[in-house]
C-alpha cells in the first residue's frame, strides 16, 4: 500500500515536468489588434491575414462596410474559401457554407465563424 | 571442417542454438490445414522491417523544420542517389502495411481465431493496428505538403469534440493554436522514436501471446473439432502437424515475395497511386485546397464526420465502432468458430465490409 502510494507520488512528480515540457508555450507579443490597408480590401473581395496566430479574413460586402471574421471553419479547422460569385464562404474539407457575415448556411459546421470588430481609421482598417 | 559448420559448432557449444532450432523451428508444429492467411503475420514483420530500414535512411537527409522539410523531401526525391526508391518504398510500404493489416484482421475475424482464450492476442493486435494508423498519420505530416498540413489540421481538430477540455487537447496535440513548426517537431519525435519503440514492444507481446497460447486450427472441414477448454492454462498443441521450418517457412517466404512484387509493381508502374496532387504542393496555412481528401484508409472516418451533423456524434460513432471491435472477443462468447455454423456473424461481417467500402467510395467522390 505504502509502496503503491510512493510509486504514484514518484509517477506524478515525473509526469508534471513532462506535461509542462509538452504544453504549448504562451505566444506573447501577438497583437490583439491588426491593421490592414483599406486598399487591400476591394469591394466584394476577401483579404486574408493572420490574427491571434490564426488565419482571419476581412470583407467589404457593401461600399464602406467591413466585416472581419475568423477564417477557421468551426467544424474541423480547415480554412474557408471566399466564393465571390455566390457571395459566401465554402469550407473545402467537408463542404460547410457560411454567409458573408459568418452565419452557417449549410453543411456540418456547428457554429458561425467568429467575428471581430473592425474600425476604419483614415485609410487603415483596425481589426480587433 | 567447413567454415560454416565450424561457426555453427562454435556458437552451439556456447549458446545451444541447435536445441533452439529443434524445439522452436523444426519441432514447432502447426495445424495440418493451416492456410495462406496465416502467413500475414510474417508479411507484416517483413514490411515493418522495411519501414525501419528505409526510415533510417530517409532520416539522414530529412530536415524536421517547417521552413526546410518540403525542400528536403524534394531533394531526397530528385537529388539524392536512389532517394526516390527509399522514399517510395517507405510511402508505398506504409499503404501496403495497412492493406496487410486489414487482411490479417479480417481473416482472423472470419475464422473466429480470437476465440479459444485468445483475447490478449486480439487486443494486442488491435492496438498494433491503431498504432500503425498513428504512424501513418504522424508520418504524412513530415513532408509538409498541403496534404500533410490539412490532414493533420482536420485530424487534430477532431479532438476538439471532447467535452470541456477539447480546445486544450487540440492545442496540446499541435503544440500551439494551429499546425506549425511545434506540431512538426512533436509528430517527428513520435513518428521516428516514440511510436516505433511502442510498436516493437507490442509486436513482441503479440508474438508472445501467439506462441504461448498456440496457433489456432482453421475452422474448416468435416474433421474440424473444437479443442476442449480446460479450467487452467494449456498450450494448444498440434501433434502430427507440419513443422514451422522448413515447411511453413517456405509458404511464408512465398507470400512475402508476392507482397514485395506487389509493392515494387506499384513503385515502378503506378508511382502516383498514393500521391494526390496536394502531396506535391508546399503547405500553405492560408489556403485549404479544394476537394482535399485524406488517405484511402481514413476516407471512412472523413465521410462519417461529414454524414453526421454534429462533430461529437460523428466522432462518437467512430469511437463506439472501434471500441466494439476491440472488445469483440469479450462480447462474442459463443465457442463455435465454423463460419458455416454462424450465419448471423457472417452476414454482419460481409455487410460491415460492404459498408466500409461504400462509405470510403462515397467519401472519395463526395
Amino acid at each position: 500500500m505504502m509502496l503503491g502510494g510512493l510509486g504514484a507520488l514518484i509517477g506524478a512528480a515525473s509526469a508534471w515536468p513532462v506535461l509542462r515540457f509538452l504544453s504549448p508555450r504562451a505566444t506573447g507579443g501577438k497583437a490583439d489588434t491588426v491593421t490592414v490597408a483599406r486598399s487591400d480590401v476591394k469591394q466584394g473581395d476577401a483579404h486574408f491575414f493572420q490574427y491571434r496566430s490564426k488565419p482571419a479574413v476581412v470583407l467589404q460586402p457593401k461600399p464602406g462596410e467591413f466585416v472581419a471574421l475568423s477564417a477557421v471553419c468551426t467544424h474541423l479547422g480547415c480554412i474557408v474559401a471566399w466564393q465571390k460569385q455566390a457571395g459566401e464562404f465554402l469550407c473545402p474539407c467537408h463542404g460547410g457554407r457560411f454567409s458573408a457575415e459568418g452565419q452557417v448556411l449549410g453543411g456540418p459546421p456547428p457554429s458561425p465563424l467568429e467575428s471581430f470588430p473592425v474600425k476604419l481609421e483614415g485609410d487603415q482598417l483596425k481589426i480587433g | 571442417m567447413q567454415p560454416v559448420k565450424w561457426l555453427v559448432e562454435f556458437v552451439d557449444v556456447r549458446l545451444g542454438i541447435k536445441e533452439i532450432y529443434q524445439k522452436e523451428l523444426k519441432g514447432y508444429l502447426l495445424p495440418r490445414k493451416v492456410n495462406v492467411w496465416y502467413t500475414l503475420g510474417a508479411v507484416l514483420l517483413t514490411l515493418f522491417t522495411i519501414q525501419i530500414i528505409t526510415g533510417i535512411l530517409l532520416l539522414m537527409f530529412y530536415v524536421p523544420d517547417a521552413e526546410k522539410a518540403y525542400a528536403s523531401v524534394e531533394a531526397i526525391m530528385n537529388d539524392v542517389p536512389f532517394g526516390w526508391l527509399f522514399r517510395m518504398l517507405h510511402v508505398v510500404g506504409a499503404n501496403v502495411i495497412v492493406i496487410a493489416l486489414l487482411m490479417h484482421m479480417l481473416s482472423v475475424l472470419f475464422m473466429n481465431s480470437y476465440k479459444g482464450r485468445r483475447e490478449f492476442t486480439w487486443l494486442t493486435g488491435f492496438i498494433l493496428f491503431n498504432l500503425a494508423m498513428g504512424l501513418c498519420l504522424t508520418g504524412y505530416l513530415l513532408p509538409w505538403s498541403q496534404l500533410s498540413f490539412w490532414a493533420t489540421t482536420v485530424a487534430t481538430d477532431a479532438a476538439g469534440a471532447i467535452p470541456l477540455v477539447g480546445d486544450q487537447v487540440v492545442e496540446f496535440l499541435r503544440g500551439g493554436p494551429t499546425v506549425d513548426n511545434q506540431t512538426l517537431g512533436r509528430f517527428f519525435a513520435l513518428h521516428v522514436v516514440g511510436m516505433p519503440l511502442v510498436l516493437l514492444g507490442l509486436i513482441g507481446l503479440h508474438l508472445f501471446c501467439v506462441k504461448r497460447r498456440g496457433i489456432s486450427t482453421p475452422p474448416f472441414g468435416e474433421d474440424y473439432r473444437e479443442p476442449q477448454e480446460m479450467p487452467f492454462f494449456e498450450h494448444e498443441k498440434h501433434p502430427g502437424g507440419i513443422p514451422f521450418f522448413p515447411n511453413y517457412f517456405v509458404k511464408d517466404a512465398a507470400v512475402i515475395a508476392f507482397f514485395m512484387a506487389f509493392m515494387l509493381a506499384i513503385i515502378f508502374y503506378a508511382p502516383g497511386l498514393f500521391f494526390p496532387e496536394t502531396a506535391f504542393q508546399r503547405a500553405d496555412p492560408f489556403v485549404t485546397p479544394p476537394h482535399i481528401k485524406p488517405e484511402w484508409y481514413f476516407l471512412w472516418a472523413y465521410q462519417t464526420l461529414k454524414i453526421f451533423p454534429s462533430k461529437i456524434i460523428g466522432l462518437g460513432v467512430q469511437v463506439a465502432f472501434m471500441t466494439f471491435l476491440a472488445l469483440l472477443p469479450f462480447i462474442d462468447r459463443s465457442r463455435e468458430r465454423r463460419p458455416a455454423k454462424r450465419p448471423l456473424f457472417v452476414t454482419c461481417y460481409v455487410l460491415g465490409i460492404l459498408l466500409f467500402v461504400a462509405i470510403s467510395i462515397w467519401g472519395h467522390y463526395s
